[in-house]
């Protein structure tokens, strides 16, 4: 038997930390580690520019809970990694790069796509490794694992010189064990979970805000137990879609600048707020200082200590995983009896009238309409990723997500380009699933050549385009805040999306009335290949309702001033 | 004044990095590599809100610091 290179390493550690699929793009300095890619049992898919790996790599681990594990060469090739890996930092998505870098010999002299892409990604990344020799590419590998998903998950970069890489190992070694040791992770104190039962206990109109880190911690299923017991009313924030079940008459919806407007005033009203795996983002809050008002006990989960008190003051604090949180606050509930929150819980989640939204003229198709079929026809286990903008809130809207992995977005960053690689992600994870990629034209436009990819790999992403020849969100904002100032966001020279699509080989179809969105969307549920559904929107409809950025629920907005 | 222990020397740059961006400066740094590990002691003027949010944030590096290649 041979020794093996640093290469082989590489791949035969992934492959033992069950690693099954990789997403990356070859060049120079990284050639070594595609040589050895090419007859080993790892599965590599080829995607059309870097920012596609990061982004389905994400995909990947947004759907499975797994980190997702992306490839690109030195220089420009790492750099063109950063916003996906920023965007993972950003939404806790557990996520290794592997960049390849020049020889060791050379580091430092400006080598050809030479770049210091550790000291680059310092800022946002949980750690970087810049493997120096050969014995240290496993260690590197099994501690960036480790980190990426441990506590708050995140991404690790690990850079390897090519001389590395091409190096073989002294003497032939058996991989290490297949089993990572555990973490240990901070635990919710006892004074600190009896506090957080004597608020329940003492709650008039208690509100649950469920985040995103209910889903990293796999508390998906407790917390649904813990808010039965409760029986106080959920809203989520953008990433906590799914960990609350939405047929659940207990469950408001979505909060926040574009939230539904019974979970925002839920929040106003409520005297306790049980804020799970959440962080207090900006596009939650609004202005902090008017957030809750007349909460008089704020309890704070989360595995993140760096969180508490960073933007609205927690009277309680619980610092671990939420699962485990979840499982003692629980198992403290049942040994004592809370008043019912029933008649504030049955006003809170009265029913609501449909979401605000602008009509569309007769003769144009309505992109609020598109999704509500859409949603309505999707079966429950779809995989829904979205772009960014104002189709990403309408989804948001309107999503039926069954668990937090149905539903992927780009949330803390907000990255235009993030919808179809992640979606290629998810069906690369996901191969007997239904995926659904909701972009708009700005984002679709930043990735569409990823179509090679779907139409290369088979995968049968459904692609629904929502066209409204605007970047739509940034209109809207000029229409409400900068005086119908219409700077460079109008796209009406866009291109025919459909005879892109069939370029590529994939199915494509117009859908340009509100006639056409049934039969469309059939046909869709029944093609087993990859299928651009291109809908050409009214392009003014807005998203509504709207907290103006800064402001409160008192300044919820749900039509354009008269 | 703080003193702490890293693994990765380059944790000091990254504190000092994130001061700024709370609107902190340091007024004092100093860093030392004795044996395998960084001793670095630090001192940051600013506000009593951002310097609470940048000593979170300095725990939390030094806990992930912890997780070494062995």
């Amino acid at each position: 038997m041979h020794t093996r290179t640093g290469a082989a390493i590489v791949l035969d550690t992934l492959e033992s930390l069950g690693v099954e699929t990789v997403f990356g793009y070859p060049g120079g300095a990284i050639m070594p580690l595609y040589d050895a890619l090419y007859d080993h049992r790892i599965a590599h898919v080829l995607v059309r520019h870097e920012a596609a790996a990061v982004f389905a790599a994400s995909g990947f681990a947004r759907s499975t809970g797994r980190p997702g594990v992306c490839i690109a060469t030195s220089g420009p090739g790492a750099t063109n990694l950063i916003t996906g890996i920023v965007d993972a930092m950003m939404d806790n998505v557990p996520l290794v790069a592997l960049t390849g870098q020049v020889r060791s010999t050379v580091m430092g002299t400006d080598a050809f796509q030479e770049v210091d892409v550790a000291a680059i990604t310092h800022q946002v990344t949980k750690r970087n490794i810049v493997v120096r020799s050969i014995e240290q590419i496993e260690p590197a590998l099994r501690a960036a694992f480790r980190l990426a998903a441990s506590d708050r998950p995140g991404p690790v970069l690990v850079d390897l010189p090519t001389d590395v890489l091409r190096a073989f190992e002294a003497e032939q070694r058996k991989p290490a064990a297949t089993k990572s040791p555990e973490c240990e992770r901070p635990r919710a104190t006892a004074q600190a979970l009896d506090a957080a039962v004597e608020a329940l206990q003492g709650a008039k109109r208690p509100l649950l805000i469920v985040g995103g880190g209910t889903r990293w911690s796999g508390a998906t299923e407790i917390f649904r137990a813990f808010a039965a017991h409760i029986g106080a009313p959920v809203a989520s924030t953008l990433h906590g879609l799914g960990c609350a079940d939405p047929d659940d008459p207990a469950f408001l919806g979505m909060l926040g600048m574009h939230g539904w407007k019974r979970a925002n005033h839920a929040v106003a009203k409520a005297d306790v707020i049980f804020a799970l795996g959440m962080r207090f983002d900006d596009r939650v809050t609004g202005d902090p200082t008017k957030f809750a008002p007349n909460a008089h006990t704020i309890v704070h989960a989360d595995i993140d200590k760096a969180e508490f008190n960073k933007v609205v003051h927690a009277h309680v604090t619980l610092h671990g995983d939420l699962r485990e949180t979840l499982a003692a606050l629980d198992h403290r509930l049942a040994r004592v009896t809370l008043p019912s929150f029933e008649e504030w819980r049955s006003a809170a989640c009265a029913p609501q009238e449909r979401l605000p939204r602008d009509d569309a003229r007769h003769d144009h198709l309505s992109a609020t309409d598109f999704l509500d079929a859409l949603f309505a026809a999707l079966p429950q286990d779809a995989i829904v990723a979205t772009d960014v903008g104002q189709h990403q809130m309408w989804a948001a809207q309107r999503v039926r997500a069954s668990h937090p992995q149905h539903f992927l977005t780009s949330g803390g960053l907000g990255s235009m380009g993030f919808g179809l690689p992640a979606a290629i992600g998810a069906q690369m994870a996901h191969p007997g699933r239904m995926v659904v990629a909701v972009v708009g034209d700005g984002g679709f436009q930043m990735s569409m050549a990823e179509l090679a990819t779907l139409r290369r790999h088979e995968l049968p992403v459904k692609i629904i385009l929502l066209d409204n020849r605007n970047l739509g969100m940034v209109r809207q904002w000029q229409e409400l805040f900068y005086s119908g100032r219409y700077s460079a966001t109008a796209l009406p020279d866009n291109p025919e999306f459909t005879t892109i699509a069939r370029a590529y080989g994939i199915e494509a179809r117009l859908v340009d009335n509100a006639n056409a969105i049934g039969p469309a969307i059939a046909r869709m549920l029944e093609s087993p290949g990859p299928m651009l559904m291109h809908c050409a929107c009214y392009p003014h409809e807005n998203v509504w309702p709207i907290i103006p950025s800064g402001k409160s629920v008192d300044d919820l907005m749900e039509a354009l001033p008269a | 004044m703080r003193t702490v222990t890293a693994n990765d020397g380059r944790i000091l740059a990254r504190i000092i990095h994130l001061a700024h961006r709370f609107g902190c400066s340091y007024t004092s740094v100093a860093s030392e590599h004795i044996g395998a590990q960084y001793r670095m002691e630090f001192a940051f003027a600013g506000s009593g809100d951002a310097l609470r949010r940048l000593d979170a944030q300095i725990t939390k590096l030094l806990d992930d610091d912890r997780e070494t290649m062995e």
